[in-house]
């Protein structure tokens, strides 16, 4: 069922959507080796993580579905769609981190499997807003608002975070260590979320219908 | 039953036309009304303004700015409405947009309002969020201005800066929503724009003039505040060019929706010519008159300056200063009744000094003068500077001259920190703020306008001890020994026991 599956679904992934936010991400990246660009290790650790936040508000647009209306009867589940998105688009979206890792000069780099782990949580929270977006919404485009959150919460928390918890250090800062164990439990709780609401609820939980016993 | 309908006269073309653009006006109007009050609910509006108001309000609050100089308070008031002005873009954009994912553009074409006109009513909504911005940004700068040690004066320029930041963002909502119609724009450019404008990602940003100039908000107020004559920011022509570039986004957006008449064109072109010539200005570097008047002002600063004399001592300060006097004659005051000898009636000048030649965002410490007895004292006051000053003047009391008070590694550096701290109240955090580190206890650097002074750890613990034991005992000792605390080379355990305190002073650094 899922190979037979897999092409259908390829063909009706927000390609632009993706596309555009993959090209803003390298754009970003790239800023870095601008003429007039003091090159700085602290600025591409910032321009890595904007990167990766343009890469996840792309990926938060990849449930959407403009024929969800017709696709929710269909025999396979949308959980098992929703995986089949999310491992078809995975590829392309290492791929392009790859290459955004590549676009920061090598001497101002930060460690890549940090940084590469702040992107890996940000994506995941992107993509558990949608699930979480889809689930509690008729909604066939849950896109926008889920982008949006995930776009408020991630120039929010810089500023609001306390000390104790925080999440944007840089490494030359003690907390670097603690800030990504920090980060492994979001990735940890990100995937939960999104994992949890894969399915397609059976009846409304807030809403009742004729046929329920008052 | 049906009303009648009073007759009215019939009428001519031109006045039917005119009534029908007042018509068309007024549906503009009100649409840009309730697109306002919808902007103005939406939730990441309603986080940005919390998050800004807090921002003033944390901002004002600190004790670090109760003597606030009004020539940089005004650019500290830019950089909080950017946060508004990204969300202005989000929502803007979204609102455009509203009309496409509902899919209700079909029945909004055949309304009286055609595309164009509802583009024009959602750049407008932004309108009054621009004022919102700017009623904070004038609470943020009268707060500055009321507060009792505020000197110096603002630029209206400099203030309408936040609120324009706002507009532009919003009519570059308004208007990526109509060039690229896609939910996922507007958060891209957010995302774009925080990183060049808050996270100084733009290239060039931190420069003092040229292609910087192209950001919303240019440099932040500087450490060391200048006098308002030495800014030379285009902070006019800068105000112009944010202006005529959000008009120009603005009516590009309302030109790309369709509306193409004779006015949009003409405005665009004027709104453009506003843009270019504001944008050329404001590149232009910093003028002739200005690098003089800072190589003036940096090197003959008593050409610029007013002197007041109080007591003994003479202060000299460039204009905008001369309201601190008092400030700074209450703590030469307080330095100089514990001094002993002939440094207690000594004549001093304190003179107020500016490095402005390397730009506004220089931090460089000042060259020590040599002049015998003249204390250099800064643009900035409150918070650390308090102390810091109080070190200087009790260092030229010890030491004769700034350039010897540099120098300074024997035990005399124990009178010096004694006479700068203990009229403080709590001189013991004093001590810890003065001090580079805001250490207690080991060698420290301890702050200074000019050259930094050092103390070693033996110092550090003797003046501690100085600081627990009785003060007017401690006081008496110091009137009494001064010529031998004050003779060059005493050595940091011979002043611990001139002032009787027993503390382990170790070997001082000329040793």
């Amino acid at each position: 069922m899922i190979p037979a599956l897999a092409v259908p679904v390829w063909r009706t992934l927000p390609w632009r959507t993706l596309g555009a936010a993959g090209a803003a991400g390298l754009l970003t990246a790239g800023l870095s080796r601008l003429p007039g660009t003091e090159p700085d290790s602290r600025l591409a650790l910032g321009l890595l993580r904007g990167a990766a936040l343009a890469g996840a508000l792309g990926l938060a647009f990849l449930l959407d579905d403009p024929a969800r209306d017709g696709t929710t009867t269909v025999p396979t589940g949308r959980a098992a769609r929703t995986a089949l998105r999310v491992a078809l688009v995975a590829p392309v979206a290492a791929l392009w981190w790859a290459a955004a890792l590549l676009l920061v000069p090598g001497a101002h780099r930060p460690p890549a499997g940090a940084v590469t782990l702040e992107a890996g949580t940000a994506c995941a929270l992107a993509l558990a807003a949608a699930t979480v977006a889809v689930r509690h919404s008729d909604d066939p485009r849950p896109g926008r608002p889920a982008a949006t959150a995930v776009l408020v919460t991630a120039l929010l928390a810089p500023l609001l975070l306390p000390s104790r918890w925080a999440l944007f250090t840089g490494p030359e800062d003690p907390r670097w260590a603690a800030a990504h164990d920090r980060w492994a439990w979001l990735l940890a709780g990100a995937v939960t979320v999104g994992v949890a609401s894969l399915g397609e609820p059976l009846g409304h939980p807030f809403r009742r219908t004729a046929d329920q016993p008052t | 039953m049906t009303a009648l309908v009073p007759e009215t006269e019939p009428a001519t073309a031109p006045a039917a036309a005119r009534s029908a653009s007042r018509t068309t006006l007024a549906a503009v109007g009100a649409l840009a009304r309730f697109e306002a009050r919808r902007l103005l609910l939406r939730v990441p509006v309603l986080l940005a303004l919390a998050g800004y108001a807090a921002w003033i309000g944390w901002r004002t609050l600190q004790p670090w700015d109760d003597y606030p100089v009004l020539q940089d308070a005004d650019r500290a008031t830019q950089g909080g409405p950017l946060l508004v002005g990204l969300a202005a873009l989000l929502c803007a954009n979204h609102a455009v947009l509203r009309s496409r994912r509902r899919d209700t553009e079909r029945h909004l074409a055949v309304l009286v309002l055609p595309q164009g006109h509802r583009t024009a009513a959602h750049a407008l909504s932004v309108v009054p969020l621009a004022l919102l911005t700017a009623a904070g940004v004038a609470v943020q700068f009268t707060w500055e201005a009321l507060k009792p040690g505020a000197v110096g004066r603002g630029s209206v320029a400099e203030l309408l800066v936040g609120p324009l930041t706002v507009l532009l963002f919003g009519a570059i909502g308004v208007l990526l929503a109509r060039l690229a119609p896609s939910a996922v724009a507007a958060p891209l450019l957010v995302v774009l724009f925080f990183l060049m404008f808050v996270g100084a990602a733009f290239p060039f940003s931190g420069q003092e003039t040229g292609a910087a100039w192209f950001a919303p908000v240019v440099g932040g107020p500087g450490t060391h505040p200048l006098p308002s004559a030495l800014l030379g920011r285009p902070a006019g022509w800068h105000a112009l060019y944010l202006a005529g570039l959000a008009l120009t986004a603005a009516l590009l957006a309302v030109l790309v929706s369709g509306t193409r008449t004779r006015t949009v064109r003409a405005g665009l072109a004027a709104a453009l010519t506003l843009t270019v010539l504001g944008g050329v200005v404001q590149t232009g570097g910093v003028p002739q008159v200005t690098t003089a008047a800072r190589l003036r002002a940096s090197l003959t600063p008593e050409k610029d300056q007013t002197c007041v004399r109080q007591g003994t001592t003479a202060y000299c300060a460039f204009p905008e200063w001369t309201p601190r006097i008092g400030d700074w004659a209450r703590v030469v005051r307080r330095v100089q009744s514990l001094a002993g000898g002939p440094a207690h009636g000594q004549r001093l000048l304190v003179r107020q000094r500016v490095e402005a030649r390397y730009g506004l965002y220089d931090d460089a410490a000042l060259r020590p003068s040599t002049t015998p007895h003249q204390v250099t004292v800064g643009t900035s006051w409150g918070g650390n500077r308090v102390p810091e000053f109080s070190t200087a003047v009790a260092a030229v009391l010890v030491a004769g001259d700034e350039k010897t008070a540099g120098e300074l590694c024997d035990g005399r550096m124990v009178t010096v920190m004694w006479l700068s701290l203990a009229w403080q109240s709590d001189p013991e955090a004093q001590l810890r703020h003065v001090r580079v580190d805001d250490s207690l206890t080991g060698p420290a650097v301890v702050l200074s306008r000019t050259e930094p002074l050092t103390m070693t750890a033996g110092q550090t613990k003797v003046v501690r001890a100085l600081l627990h034991q009785p003060f007017y005992g401690v006081a008496a000792r110091v009137k009494a020994h001064w010529s031998e605390l004050t003779k060059p080379r005493i050595s940091t355990a011979r002043a611990a026991e001139l002032l009787g305190v027993r503390a382990g002073a170790g070997a001082d650094r000329c040793e």
